[in-house]
């Protein structure tokens, strides 16, 4: 099969190269351009043998590719041959390494993703590189970026409605700066969000809008988040934990989405958040089982203890700002006029 | 240095018990505590610095580093409450004097201390039984260890202090541990380290908080006024009641 592939892109590429195309895809749209081409596989299933030539050729690949760079097995006579293929999924997997010629890269980086591992283990219905891009209407991804999260919502509907009902997802109609699917679970090498690896990543990837100013000033929200979080007790034992890997087997340290929410993160003054004042005490219960109305309180909301918001805090803080220089310094001076008086005594 | 007593004979140059072995054996189990309390305590205060993440994976990740620093916490608070009951029930049963109270006596010695660092003198304050350096630490310490470990117990258990005082005493009980622990570490490896081991006095290792025993020497030299007590003369200075002396160590 491989070696035909070969041989007819070797006889294509011999003549005139360009040239060469519409006539090629004139010859194979001379039996796919009828709507009403099927063929029936053996599970039973319609496999439609209709090609849009007018979206192919508005296609990112419409000026670039032949039919048989991608179907490669078709010999001008194939037609009078057979399919092996049951059902219409295993035409589809059967494409699977097709794209990876031109497309390595992300191809490889498949391999590593969520889709890729759930289909290896059996799941058929696991997207693959046409599932999400298309296949002769394949046009650039996220032209609009609203492309990207509809996309994903044809499987993962729930998800795609909480996150829509959500700031991100409300203002993403409208607003290039919200994060779409794949700014955050990335594109090809998708990692599976129930094993901990994207949890772990969280304040990077929420820092890498939440801590650039300028995308922030747009908006009134606070740099500060990132830092704040860092220097209390959670940003610490999880970036500490994630050093550590998985293995560590410990529960994680609160990261962002634990508070704020995953799909369903709203702003903080929404009645719905659930870091809203009202709704904080319920929030740190998950993790701190028996949280009294007052234990919120002990997490300054990413607020810098300034004398204003935490009193208590900037009054310590302040204290030893002051006498640790004053006692470090006090004592090394006595140390050194100690030294100072045993040389001037010799 | 010119020692007011280098011109006095070191007759009897015996050894002198100074410290009992409850003393020696508190002092041990105090110092390792604290070790460990700062190996497993400042990585996580410093905690984006590699050495403080190498400190941290020795000691077998996060999670074991903090239950290795709370064992450690409760063993000096054990150790602390043990301190504080003993000294208690020694002073109400023997009516000692507070031998560790600063008294007027040591803010003199204080400024005269300083006073000869600076040249201005030529005497040399005469110590008791412990010289307002040792008083000094010692009180540091034992203030130190309260707040140590009173806002160590309100980390540890930062829910069930909520239902009892405003969550803010949470952050604000964070930031005096951890900076009253770095001034603890400061204050143990400049200060102590200095007078007990690196000065010349006695450089370069003072053993006698380890063996219980001190030169009459030394004893002569760093705690004359203790020394005349003992031997059942009077001091210099006067004021010596030998027969107090026995009771007092009693209670360190």
């Amino acid at each position: 099969m491989r070696n035909d592939a070969v041989l007819l892109m070797l006889a294509l590429a011999a003549g005139p190269a360009r040239a060469g195309i519409p006539e090629e895809r004139e010859e194979c749209l001379g039996c796919h351009s009828d709507p009403s081409q099927v063929f029936v596989l053996s599970s039973g299933e319609k496999l439609s043998l209709y090609v849009d030539a007018a979206g192919f050729a508005r296609s990112v690949h419409g000026e670039s590719l032949r039919c048989t760079d991608c179907h490669s097995d078709k010999t001008a006579d194939h037609a009078s041959g057979s399919l092996t293929f049951r059902t219409r999924r295993e035409v589809t997997k059967a494409y699977y390494e097709q794209c990876k010629g031109c497309h390595f890269a992300n191809y490889t980086k498949t391999l590593d993703g969520v889709h890729y591992a759930v289909m290896s283990r059996g799941n058929d219905k696991a997207a693959l590189c046409v599932d999400c891009h298309g296949a002769h209407d394949i046009s650039r991804p996220g032209q609009p970026r609203t492309r990207i999260s509809q996309m994903c919502s044809r499987c993962h509907a729930r998800e795609a409605a909480v996150y829509a009902r959500s700031v991100h997802g409300r203002a993403s109609e409208t607003n290039p700066d919200v994060p779409v699917c794949t700014d955050c679970h990335r594109a090809h090498d998708i990692a599976d969000p129930r094993d901990g690896s994207l949890a772990r990543r969280t304040p990077e990837l929420c820092g890498r809008c939440h801590g650039d100013a300028k995308l922030m000033a747009r908006y009134g929200l606070s740099t500060a988040v990132i830092g704040t979080y860092l220097a209390d007790f959670h940003g610490m034992s999880a970036t500490l934990q994630r050093r550590e890997g998985a293995a560590s087997g410990a529960p994680l340290a609160a990261v962002c989405t634990d508070c704020h929410g995953v799909h369903d993160i709203q702003r903080p003054e929404d009645p719905r958040s659930s870091v809203m004042a009202a709704n904080l005490q319920r929030t740190c219960a998950r993790c701190h089982p028996g949280a009294s109305a007052s234990f919120p309180r002990a997490w300054l909301s990413h607020y810098e203890p300034t004398f204003e918001r935490a009193p208590l805090v900037w009054l310590v803080q302040t204290f030893y700002r002051i006498m640790i220089p004053f006692m470090v310094g006090g004592l090394v001076l006595q140390i050194a006029l100690h030294l100072w008086r045993v040389v001037a005594n010799r | 240095m010119t020692d007011p007593h280098a011109s006095e004979p070191a007759s009897r140059a015996t050894d002198l018990t100074r410290f009992s072995a409850a003393q020696r054996a508190e002092h041990l189990a105090t110092m390792l505590v604290f070790v460990l309390l700062c190996l497993t305590g400042l990585p996580q205060k410093f905690y984006t610095a590699g050495w403080a993440q190498t400190l941290i994976g020795l000691f077998g990740g996060i999670d074991r580093t903090r239950w290795i620093h709370r064992f450690s916490g409760v063993v000096l608070g054990l150790a602390t409450a043990a301190h504080f009951t003993n000294a208690t029930r020694t002073m109400l049963s023997r009516r000692v004097g507070l031998i560790m109270v600063p008294n007027r006596r040591d803010f003199e010695d204080a400024i005269l201390q300083l006073r000869y660092y600076l040249g201005l003198t030529d005497r040399h304050p005469q110590y008791d039984r412990y010289d307002y350096k040792q008083k000094f630490e010692y009180w540091g310490l034992v203030f130190g260890n309260v707040i140590m470990v009173v806002t160590g117990l309100i980390l540890f258990f930062p829910v069930r202090f909520a239902e009892i005082f405003p969550g803010q005493v949470i952050p604000a009980a964070k930031v005096a541990h951890s900076n009253e622990g770095l001034m603890a570490f400061f204050v143990i490896t400049i200060w102590h380290i200095f007078n007990a081991h690196l000065n010349p006095d006695v450089f370069p290792f003072d053993p006698s908080m380890f063996t219980g025993k001190i030169s009459r020497e030394r004893m002569l030299h760093e705690h004359p006024l203790e020394l005349a007590r003992i031997e059942g003369r009077g001091p210099e200075g006067g004021g010596g009641a030998t027969a107090d002396h026995a009771r007092e160590r009693e209670l360190r």
